[in-house]
């Protein structure tokens, strides 16, 4: 049985990314799988509010707006794996009493928020100049009830599916160990397994998107310094 | 998190140095507007509005819900708007209108209601599916992602165009029953929409107000004295005016603003169809 897009069972959507669009933010970060779509403003490190001020670290704040309508539960949980997937990634303890925040808005989505956000984020943190412990980029994959496997599912094959999956990983973890694992739904542990190595080959063509994109910023960067 | 800083009274004064000179900051003439670019999509009814580094995004998007009893063949018109930390530091949004939307919030959101609700843009009547039992709600979510002066005119453009761009499924009704076909059944269509108004803004800076310049940047928006703001359509009807407190102004400075404002406002009626125009072929 084919995809919706007829695309490969392990072919993920067209990536795109714009580094620095906005002017008001310390860095800001398009990520596009596809028609899913966010961008990701962020400020940091800036002065944090009296009650969420860390003596020892740097607090982070996660805001997620849907494309459509007001935040719900669902964008709050994208809001909370976006944190807790980059908590224990920036060197928080180089900026303690500040705040970092992310600001996450969806421009379209068709299945892979999360992980697209998590990439989105990334992004942005680099080029806000936060220091990062490593670079972290996420996929997803979604197991259909024939019990094939599909990598980066749109929103149509994410509402059939039997149970969906969303690991982030890290470039420098040794084992391939995941940074964030969302499971949903009834599977095997064989079916997750597979699912696992599957979003591990994928967050590997992330990252090296992603590191095309930022040496592209960088060189263009250099080069006006230059002149 | 601390609150955006107004400028310092040397940034101001330069400002204003430099106008009495007819130089602004950034360059542009007094009558220059800053460069428009409108994408359009991928989704229908999905619109971005680039004004300078002003960036709006909107989406419309509709459902199926029961009108309201005092309206029974009207369709429902929302719209939220959020001017959020995403535009600029220190913002807060009130999450659509909540207790906690800043004044600029609410002010950018009552114009846009204003010159979209209130100068009858949308045929509501065209959104009733049955009366009294089903109508379509239409749904208008403003996203300021970059707040850089000149709100106002860019979140216009954006849900004019937007909602010109948004296409609706399509309904048959037979008797009691409706269907509400699926978009590859059948072709959606569009909304029914009465005429296109834009917004031209204006901001009167020194102590008299004397100084006017056509679509203000942030800085020459926190230095402004007043800020006038037309609203006009393709036929050159005023839909709206506001002038909302700032200093007095000389009423003739009015009548020349209103000739600026016929021309812009023509410039971007016609950005919006040329985007639009595009974006069908």
């Amino acid at each position: 049985m084919s995809r919706p897009d007829r695309r490969e069972h392990e072919q993920i959507r067209a990536l795109n990314c714009v580094l620095g669009q906005l002017t008001r933010t310390d860095g800001s970060a398009q990520f596009s799988s596809g028609s899913t779509s966010l961008i990701c403003g962020i400020y940091g490190p800036i002065e944090a509010k009296l009650y969420e001020e860390k003596i020892d670290r740097a607090h982070i704040d996660v805001k997620l707006r849907p494309a459509i309508g007001l935040p719900a539960t669902k964008d709050k949980w994208a809001e909370s794996a976006v944190r807790k997937t980059f908590e224990r990634n920036i060197l928080g303890h180089l900026h303690p009493r500040t705040l970092v925040q992310i600001n996450l808005q969806v421009k379209e989505n068709d299945g892979s928020v999360d992980a697209a956000a998590i990439n989105a984020t990334a992004l942005a943190l680099v080029d806000a100049g936060i220091p990062l412990r490593a670079m972290v980029a996420a996929a997803s994959c979604a197991v259909r009830k024939d019990g094939e496997i599909v990598v980066d599912p749109v929103e149509e094959e994410i509402k059939k599916a039997m149970s969906t999956h969303t690991f982030a990983f890290s470039s420098n973890s040794p084992d391939d160990n995941p940074v964030y694992v969302d499971s949903r739904g009834s599977f095997t542990m064989d079916q997750y397994d597979r699912c696992f190595d599957l979003c591990a080959m994928t967050v590997q063509r992330i990252l090296a998107f992603m590191r095309t994109a930022i040496e592209g910023k960088v060189a263009k960067e250099s080069q006006i310094s230059a002149v | 998190m601390v609150a955006e800083i107004p400028p310092s009274n040397i940034e101001a004064a330069f400002v204003l140095d430099a106008l009495q000179k007819n130089i602004r900051v950034d360059g542009r003439g007094i009558y220059d507007y800053r460069a428009l670019r409108i994408s359009c999509g991928p989704a229908p009814g999905m619109v971005e509005v680039q004004l300078g580094q002003t960036r709006v995004l909107a989406r419309v998007s509709c459902e199926v819900t029961r009108p309201a009893p005092e309206r029974p063949t009207e369709g429902i018109v929302l719209f939220s708007c959020e001017l959020g930390s995403m535009a600029a530091p220190g913002l807060e949004s009130g999450g659509g209108g909540g207790p906690r939307a800043s004044a600029q919030e609410v002010a950018v959101s009552r114009m846009i209601e204003r010159i979209i609700r209130q100068s009858r843009a949308i045929d509501t009547e065209a959104l009733c599916i049955m009366a009294g039992i089903k109508v379509w709600t239409m749904r208008i979510d403003l996203h300021f992602l970059d707040h850089s002066g000149n709100l106002v005119d860019a979140a216009a453009v954006a849900t004019i165009a937007a909602l010109r761009h948004f296409r609706r499924p399509d309904v048959t009704v037979d008797g009691e029953t409706a269907i509400i076909h699926d978009p590859r059944d059948r072709n959606p269509v569009p909304l029914s929409i009465h005429h296109t108004p834009v917004c031209v803004s204006f901001a009167f800076l020194g102590a008299a107000g004397d100084l006017v310049v056509l679509d203000p940047s942030l800085l020459e928006e926190q230095t402004q004295a007043a800020a006038f703001t037309i609203t006009l359509n393709a036929h050159r009807e005023i839909c709206a005016l506001n002038k909302a407190g700032g200093v007095p102004l000389d009423a003739s400075q009015i009548g020349r603003c209103m000739q600026v404002a016929v021309a812009k406002s023509d410039e971007l009626i016609d950005a919006i169809n040329a985007a639009l125009g595009l974006n069908k072929s």
